[in-house]
């Protein structure tokens, strides 16, 4: 079974101009969501958005930035929950930016889903039960670079 | 005896249930069978079991006066959608970003 996000993106811009798509608040904005972050480790941000009456999960992300190195790698732990209170999640999002000539090589890692956490590190025999279950998910997975 | 209903995370928050499942995965068992491998009351067993059969994690069929427990794909499958449900939301918006990047490039 597939226990973190995982994608890669290639953009023709430079790690630089990239990193300011992950780093300034207006220009976040503009492709994620509204925020307030900063890039200063511990420094404790939002994610808002409205979630659509019919959806699962509760307004907004509660972040806190874990790692800043200017123009290669930002973390930030990714807090969110359902709307009945009756699951919440804490997870790790990690962007690392690595320059290919004047371009970018932008990977993102989304994972340590604390709600998945038990059963995927906590009990020894769990995987062998998902094997089946695994060879379905890689048909449908690896489709993720794009031009 | 009422069976709550719990999602798929909430069933396999259960160190029994897991072992439960993990004993399943290696064959069908009837619920005696697998009642043997744990130290709890029969009827603690069978409302495990219907827990989980509820939330789609294993099916129960009648074979004579067994009842058969097989592991079934459909718990599963939620716990999957959730890993989904951000892969898709960060397909959308990095293809977002890449767009207004490349927008921007050709002015």
């Amino acid at each position: 079974m597939q226990k973190e996000i995982k994608r890669t993106w290639h953009f023709k811009q430079s790690p630089k101009e990239v990193w300011e798509y992950l780093t300034k608040p207006e220009l976040i904005e503009q492709w994620l969501m509204k925020n307030d972050f900063q890039p200063i480790v511990g420094h404790k941000f939002r994610f808002s958005f409205t979630s659509k009456p019919e959806g699962t999960y509760r307004d907004g992300v509660d972040c806190e930035v874990l790692e800043v190195k200017p123009f290669s790698k930002l973390s930030y732990s990714w807090n969110g929950g359902t709307k009945d209170g009756s699951r919440t999640f804490n997870s790790i999002v990690m962007w690392t930016l690595t320059p290919k000539g004047n371009e970018t090589q932008l990977e993102l890692q989304h994972n340590r889903f604390t709600v998945l956490e038990d059963l995927l590190t906590h009990s020894d025999g769990w995987n062998s039960c998902l094997k089946r279950f695994e060879e379905q998910i890689n048909t449908i997975r690896n489709d993720n670079t794009k031009p | 005896m009422t069976t709550p209903s719990l999602d798929a995370f909430q069933v396999i928050a259960d160190p029994s249930r897991r072992r439960m499942m993990h004993l399943l995965s290696k064959d069908s068992m009837t619920i005696n069978a697998l009642a043997k491998n744990f130290d709890m009351s029969r009827p603690a067993v069978s409302k495990h079991i219907k827990i989980m059969c509820s939330a789609g994690f294993i099916s129960i069929t009648d074979i004579g006066r067994e009842r058969y427990c097989t592991l079934k794909q459909d718990g599963f499958q939620e716990l999957q959608d959730f890993i989904d449900y951000f892969d898709k939301f960060w397909t959308n918006k990095l293809s977002k970003l890449q767009s207004i990047l490349d927008d921007r490039s050709k002015k």
